[in-house]
């Protein structure tokens, strides 16, 4: 038993040490520590003598306990990862369906119900001075003011900065998943896009976006030809969002950069 | 009183029917709000109801083939043991029949309750399914499933083949579900679309037919069949570690030894073609819309993929375990050996797959052109090589190439929850990031099914030259056998959890958006808690069934009433 975890420490030490050498993040030194950890246990459990047959309560007992053993180490595991914040997400999302939510049966319905809340709070504020007059006390005009801001605001993609939109719609649609921009995102999975204010127009940079298939970038020929960045932008965004997106990134001309030529097609 | 209680699954299921067909008529009829169901929230509820759902029908789809092949075997090896672990089996499928149809049912109810716009519109883009073809299928699969069950006494002997019969047509039925099924499941991932068309412009014009073909329709249907064979597998095992742990005879303890060891390998089987059909099913999503691909592999839910390694890194090391152990009560097991080129191989196999898979890709035939022949080199070339090592030697040198290709499998390319904010401090320097590539994690799960297989053929070499002491095994095998059960359903819960999370804040992906609060991925963390629950309630239900279905006091009820009739009666009184 010891021999083994002598072994193991051994291993481990070495892994860790070349690792550590080579400038690899401290959390994969641990991983594959843990790793060696793991495999001195293995060769514990392949050596060792058998265990008794058990029987009645003491077979109930260990079947429960083991099972207490594997839940804790199974919530324990997922939960010791590192955890993504629902937060990010939820805002995103929370833009991303806001003209939709308001033009659906829902969305209609929370405006109704808002509404109905305003109404309330605006009888309820009339009681309120009825009772004060009604006694002859001094109205104290502070209650709930008539809250004429109670429809939602439709200032969005609309007005305002189009440079701001563009780039709000470059996060909202996870673009940087697959393109490259300002040193951020991108796996190699489509062309980094620095440059490609100087390649294409704004016009067609929003084809592109449109009707992925309209240009191909040189080099990315397997990606073009299976069709690897999708086809639904024009689903997801209104032409005035399509626009902005295609006019902030066709402010980007930074020639230092080598974006690949996109080819028309 | 004897007679209700075997009547009572019949009528729970007639009834959970009826609860199921209730919503399509109930669909008709638009504009319901929703219910705001408490403690859970709407979306986590239809999450555990839905997942207990599909762990009850995935192991009433999965063990009819599985006691069907045993029965097979059974019957053409002429051995009795397959036939009454079939048997006893079928009895468990025949309780847990019910129970999916009670889930099935409070699934649909639950998620009318929840979303009952969505559930309105779904209905209605499937209303033959809903209304009339799961039914009807549904309707078939309980009298086959009960003819099959109580037939199995009638037709044996010669009339065997009949039976067996019966059993496969029940699977065809069975399959027939699952692939309807799939349809609408497969739909809300991955609709029909063209290019060009708009979602809800296409989907106006698609039939029933294009609904159901969807891309990952079938990927997903085969995944779910093998993933089904070795979940009902890995159940069957589970059953048989608690008989075991309950035997009161030496003999029922051999039974129940031989009972797991066979179920646990036709899970293998089916367990060796899962983490194919599941690189197909989400190559096929990938293709459907890419932006799913970074979403899985390396944003929000790259962390559900990093426990998925894990657990299934554990389930192979666990099959190996128990292989091991099997091996280990076989008498003249020290003296078997294999060809020096296995422990050569195993050694070069993930080094070498990994530079395959980083210059031919798969599908290039060159890929397989290079593995195939190294892989195969053991059992083709062994008789031209003299030299022999131990078959223990062997096993153990497949666990240190098992451990490594499981930290390979488990490296991500940086110890953060999204690709997207990752530093250069968390993430894999230049020239170590191949092992957190596609390529590696392929490799890893080559190289874990090649020693499976490696495995299973040196216990095969060894059962031919030992004796096997059936009842003998060591007693910590069984809690292998619960682990397996445990890991494999906590895989499919998360990975459950992945396919629906996959569809964003959509309830149809691009079609129907989810505008409630909870349209967002939760965390690991969350998820581990309630897949963990879910896992727990399903295997404490599965307990109970079995008890309920095998206590020993029928068993003996049965004999003594066996014994009664004499043989001639038996066989001439049907």
């Amino acid at each position: 038993m010891f021999k083994k975890l002598i072994i193991a420490l051994a291993v481990g030490g070495v892994v860790i040490a070349v690792a550590h050498s080579q400038e690899v993040p401290s959390d994969f030194q641990i991983l594959w520590g843990v790793f060696a950890m793991i495999g001195a246990v293995v060769f514990m459990l392949l050596d060792a003598p058998p265990l008794k047959t058990m029987n009645g309560g003491k077979s109930l007992f260990a079947v429960l306990a083991f099972w207490a053993v594997v839940i804790t180490v199974c919530i324990a595991g997922a939960s010791l990862l590192p955890q993504f914040d629902p937060e990010d997400e939820r805002e995103k999302i929370n833009k991303l369906l806001e003209k939709q939510r308001a033009a659906s049966q829902q969305g209609k319905a929370e405006e109704l119900i808002a509404r109905a809340k305003a109404l309330d709070e605006q009888v309820k504020a009339l009681e309120e001075r009825l009772k004060t007059l009604g006694t002859g006390q001094a109205v104290v005009a502070s209650a709930a003011p008539a809250p004429s801001d109670a429809k939602p605001s439709a200032a969005s993609a609309g007005g305002g900065d189009v440079m701001k939109v563009g780039e709000e719609q470059w996060q909202l649609q996870e673009c940087y998943n697959c393109h490259k921009l300002r040193g951020e995102g991108g796996k190699k999975r489509g062309p980094e896009l620095d440059n490609i204010g100087t390649l294409l127009t704004v016009e067609e940079i929003q084809e592109k976006i449109a009707n992925p298939k309209s240009f191909m970038a040189e080099g990315y020929e397997k990606e073009w030809q299976k069709g690897v960045m999708p086809d639904k932008f024009k689903d997801l965004m209104d032409p005035k969002e399509m626009l902005a997106l295609a006019t902030w990134l066709g402010s980007f001309k930074n020639t230092a950069i080598n974006t690949p030529k996109p080819i028309k097609k | 009183m004897k007679k209700l209680w075997h009547s009572l699954p019949t009528l729970v299921a007639f009834v959970a029917l009826c609860l199921c067909v209730a919503p399509a008529a109930y669909a008709q009829e638009l504009g319901a709000s929703s219910v705001n169901l408490p403690y859970t929230g709407n979306r986590t509820a239809v999450w555990v109801v839905a997942q207990l759902h599909i762990l009850f029908a995935a192991f009433i789809l999965g063990a009819p083939i599985f006691v069907v092949i045993a029965e097979w075997l059974g019957y053409r090896k002429q051995d009795p043991r397959y036939d009454r672990m079939a048997k006893e089996v079928t009895k468990v499928t025949v309780i847990l029949f019910s129970l999916t149809a009670v889930t099935g049912g409070f699934f649909i109810f639950v998620l009318l309750a929840a979303y009952p716009e969505f559930t309105t519109w779904f209905i209605n883009q499937f209303y033959i399914v809903f209304a009339v073809l799961y039914p009807a299928l549904f309707i078939i699969e309980t009298i086959l499933m009960y003819a099959y069950l109580y037939t199995w006494d009638v037709w044996k002997g010669e009339k065997k083949g009949r039976h067996i019969a019966l059993g496969i047509v029940l699977n065809l039925v069975c399959l027939l579900i699952l692939f309807v099924i799939n349809g609408p499941t497969s739909f809300m991932n991955t609709p029909p679309k063209a290019e060009g068309v708009s979602p809800q412009d296409f989907l106006a014009a698609a039939t029933l037919w294009d609904k159901i073909a969807n891309q990952s329709w079938f990927p997903l249907s085969l995944h779910r069949i093998d993933g089904n064979v070795a979940f009902g597998g890995f159940i069957a095992g589970m059953i048989a570690s608690y008989m075991y742990m309950g035997s009161k005879t030496q003999e029922e303890r051999a039974y129940y030894d031989w009972m797991g060891f066979v179920a646990i390998w036709i899970a293998v089987g089916g367990s060796l073609l899962q983490p194919f059909t599941g690189l197909l099913l989400a190559y096929e999503m990938c293709d459907y819309d890419f932006s799913f691909c970074p979403y899985m592999m390396a944003d929000q839910l790259s962390m559900f993929f990093e426990v998925q390694g894990m657990m299934i890194g554990l389930l192979f090391l666990a099959i190996n375990y128990y292989s091991w152990l099997s091996v280990k009560r076989i008498e003249g097991a020290e003296s078997v050996r294999m060809t020096i080129l296995a422990p050569i191989v195993l050694v070069a196999i993930l080094p070498v797959t990994m530079w395959v898979m980083n210059v031919y890709w798969i599908p290039d035939p060159m890929s397989l052109a290079i593995l195939l022949p190294l892989v195969l080199s053991p059992f083709l070339l062994a008789k031209l090589v003299p030299l022999t090592v131990s078959a223990r030697t062997v096993i153990k040198i497949g666990f240190i190439v098992m451990l490594v290709s499981d930290a390979v499998w488990l490296t991500p390319a940086g110890f953060v929850a999204t690709g997207t904010d990752m530093p250069d401090e968390l993430s894999l320097p230049e020239g170590w990031d191949y092992l957190a590539s596609m390529p590696a994690k392929l490799s890893a799960i080559i190289v874990l099914v090649f020693i499976t297989v490696v495995n299973y053929v040196l216990y095969n070499r060894t059962i031919k030259q030992g004796t096997i002491h059936w009842g003998k095994i060591d007693f910590v095998s069984q809690f292998v056998l619960i682990f397996l059960a445990f890991v494999s359903t906590w895989i499919m819960s998360l990975m459950g959890a992945v396919r629906s999370l996959l569809k964003k804040y959509f309830h149809a992906y691009s079609l129907v958006s989810d505008f409630t609060a909870e349209s967002f991925t939760p965390t690991l963390s969350y998820s581990a808690w309630w897949i963990t629950g879910i896992t727990v309630s399903f295997l404490i239900i599965v307990t109970l069934a079995a008890m309920v279905a095998l206590r020993p006091s029928v068993s003996k009820v049965r004999e003594l009433e066996g014994r009664a009739v004499p043989v001639e009666a038996k066989s001439t009184g049907t």
